[in-house]
């Protein structure tokens, strides 16, 4: 049975603590940052930091959302990863720091905008699940340390049955009539599910995320049309047009 | 920004190497065999920026000694990977054709006509390359999740037509700049490749040469109509992030080199010059003045066009 991880935003009081016990475990570093008007700290996802709280601000109302590898089931940056150092081990999507040649092109890819390129390391680098943590029957640093118990680790099915419940008690009990699970069936099926009190666009979350390629083979055959177009109206029609008028004006001038 | 500098210029150099044996190949085919030359030409020339190209990859890359990971998987859905392989079979077989050219030089009765076969099939295989070589430009940004490259399918067509019409840029310039001007016959120019491989001297018509700026005003046209589509679609495209993007390219902070750069260099101005020409035929004067200067303009357009869509992308 799949494993995940269920983030209730209704839960979440952004201590902050996953991000200190994702770096403490991965030994992340640290990085400078200023003081952007909250707590919100650092600015955004970056190569060392694999997890982060959002913090956005409504009337009466501040909303956080632990931002972090959702481990899709369909997942983009493993689907253009041209050296096939993304894979999926279980159901963790595995970037191995050992193959990646760091092109880039699943930071491209991400719907989510999570994986990062390290100037140090030369890779792109993202959460790991703690996938040395779970292999041993331990929780992710994160959920391991998370003070209200806003991130959850456990069986995926049974982690969507708690989720449902916990919306329809948000519905039911509290009035977020917009709450809902969020990653049950995107992209195949999400490894980070989400409680949320409203819509995903409100957190940041693309209402209906694709994988990068789902229009290859389009997007291959729009390039070579426009080829055939191209062959035919300027050069179909300019030179083999005047092809007879050429070789009359040419006799004999080969181009030997 | 995960890609910069090193990525645009390689689309740039990449697209003018397949580009330049994309035109070239098709004026021969439908020339015939007077233009051979050209074909020559843009297949030599060619293997520079395409290399040239491959080390702005590899230095890009984050971990450049590890460039060779790229060569241990085909991956038909992975762009990129698709692209190495394009681009590595690209530089090969025009490497290959060039020394069957200089073997030409050498004739054996035993291998000529051997060697004239392989030098057809090869060809033929080029240009096909060339073709997706083109695409893949396109479709290695279309393939992600950045609105303004994966909102539409109107990338890679853009990318193709501006990589056709930087290709015969950079061959009308080389063949009336950086090639030797001596006229040979009045109606034939002489490309001096001949010093660097040894085969038989290659002439280029000059008539070919005005034809070519004919294509590239009509290319130039498709590539206009082409990018007025992707920034329409852009523009209605009910996709998240596709009107923001847009509204950056045209209005925000990559304003002044979309429509300086993209709009103007890369298509009005190469236009006007084809309008405002007094004729075709380069013996009249001022013609060869509004070749280059057309030229010169599409090439930095082209640069301009790929630099605003990758960092554009990305913002």
């Amino acid at each position: 049975m799949p494993k995940a991880r269920l983030i209730d935003v209704s839960k979440c009081i952004a201590c902050r603590a996953c991000q200190v016990a994702c770096k403490q475990w991965n030994n992340l570093e640290a990085m400078p940052t200023e003081q952007s008007g909250t707590y919100e700290n650092p600015p955004q996802l970056t190569a060392s930091t694999w997890i982060k709280v959002e913090f956005r601000e409504r009337p009466n109302e501040w909303l956080f959302r632990a931002h972090t590898c959702m481990h899709c089931t369909d997942a983009g940056c493993e689907q253009v990863c041209p050296t096939g150092a993304i894979s999926h081990r279980g159901e963790v999507v595995y970037i191995d720091q050992d193959w990646c040649v760091g092109c880039g092109y699943c930071v491209q890819a991400c719907p989510f905008q999570v994986p990062h390129k390290d100037e140090v390391s030369g890779t792109a680098r993202k959460c790991t699940f703690c996938i040395d943590r779970i292999t041993n029957g331990q929780q992710p640093a994160c959920v391991k340390t998370c003070p209200p118990n806003a991130i959850q680790f456990g069986e995926r099915d049974d982690l969507l049955n708690t989720a449902q419940q916990r919306v329809q008690t948000l519905v039911m009990n509290y009035g977020y009539r917009s709450a809902q699970v969020y990653g049950e069936k995107e992209l195949g099926g999400l490894h980070t599910l989400y409680v949320l009190t409203d819509s995903p666009a409100v957190f940041g979350l693309p209402e209906e995320p694709k994988v990068a390629t789902t229009l290859v083979g389009t997007q291959w055959l729009s390039g070579v049309v426009a080829a055939g177009v191209i062959a035919i109206l300027p050069f179909w029609l300019l030179f083999r047009r005047r092809n007879n008028q050429n070789h009359e004006v040419n006799s004999g001038t080969g181009g030997r | 920004m995960a890609w910069s500098a090193p990525i645009y210029v390689y689309l740039w150099l990449a697209g003018m190497a397949g580009g330049s044996y994309f035109a070239a190949f098709l004026v021969e085919r439908f020339a015939g065999a007077n233009n051979r030359g050209l074909s020559r030409l843009a297949t030599q020339m060619g293997v520079f920026p395409a290399l040239a190209g491959v080390f702005l990859l590899i230095i890009d890359l984050g971990n450049p000694t590890r460039f060779w990971h790229l060569l241990t998987q085909f991956d038909v859905f992975s762009a990129m990977s698709m692209g190495t392989w394009i681009l590595l079979a690209w530089v090969m077989i025009a490497i290959t054709m060039s020394i069957l050219y200089w073997t030409e030089a050498h004739p054996s009765e035993s291998t000529t006509r051997l060697m004239q076969g392989i030098s057809v099939g090869l060809g033929w295989l080029e240009l096909a390359l060339s073709v997706l070589l083109l695409t893949y430009t396109g479709v290695l940004l279309a393939t992600s999740n950045r609105a303004l490259w994966a909102s539409s399918v109107l990338l890679p067509p853009l990318f193709v037509a501006s990589a056709v019409s930087t290709g015969i840029a950079i061959l009308v310039t080389y063949v009336l700049v950086v090639a030797q001007l001596t006229v040979t016959h009045r109606a034939e120019y002489k490309v001096p490749i001949r010093q660097l491989t040894g085969s038989t001297e290659w002439l280029i018509p000059m008539r070919t040469i005005g034809r070519l700026w004919e294509a590239e005003a009509i290319v130039i046209m498709l590539e206009l109509i082409v990018l007025i589509g992707l920034v329409t679609w852009l523009g209605v495209s009910p996709l998240a992030g596709a009107r923001e993007a847009l509204n950056e390219l045209a209005f925000g902070t990559l304003a002044v080199p979309f429509w300086v750069g993209v709009v103007l260099l890369a298509s009005i101005i190469p236009l006007s010059f084809d309008v405002l020409s007094p004729g075709k035929e380069l013996e009249r004067k001022g013609v060869l003045t509004a070749i280059l200067s057309s030229s010169s303009c599409v090439l930095a357009g082209a640069l301009f066009l790929r630099a605003v869509i990758v960092v554009g992308g990305q913002l």
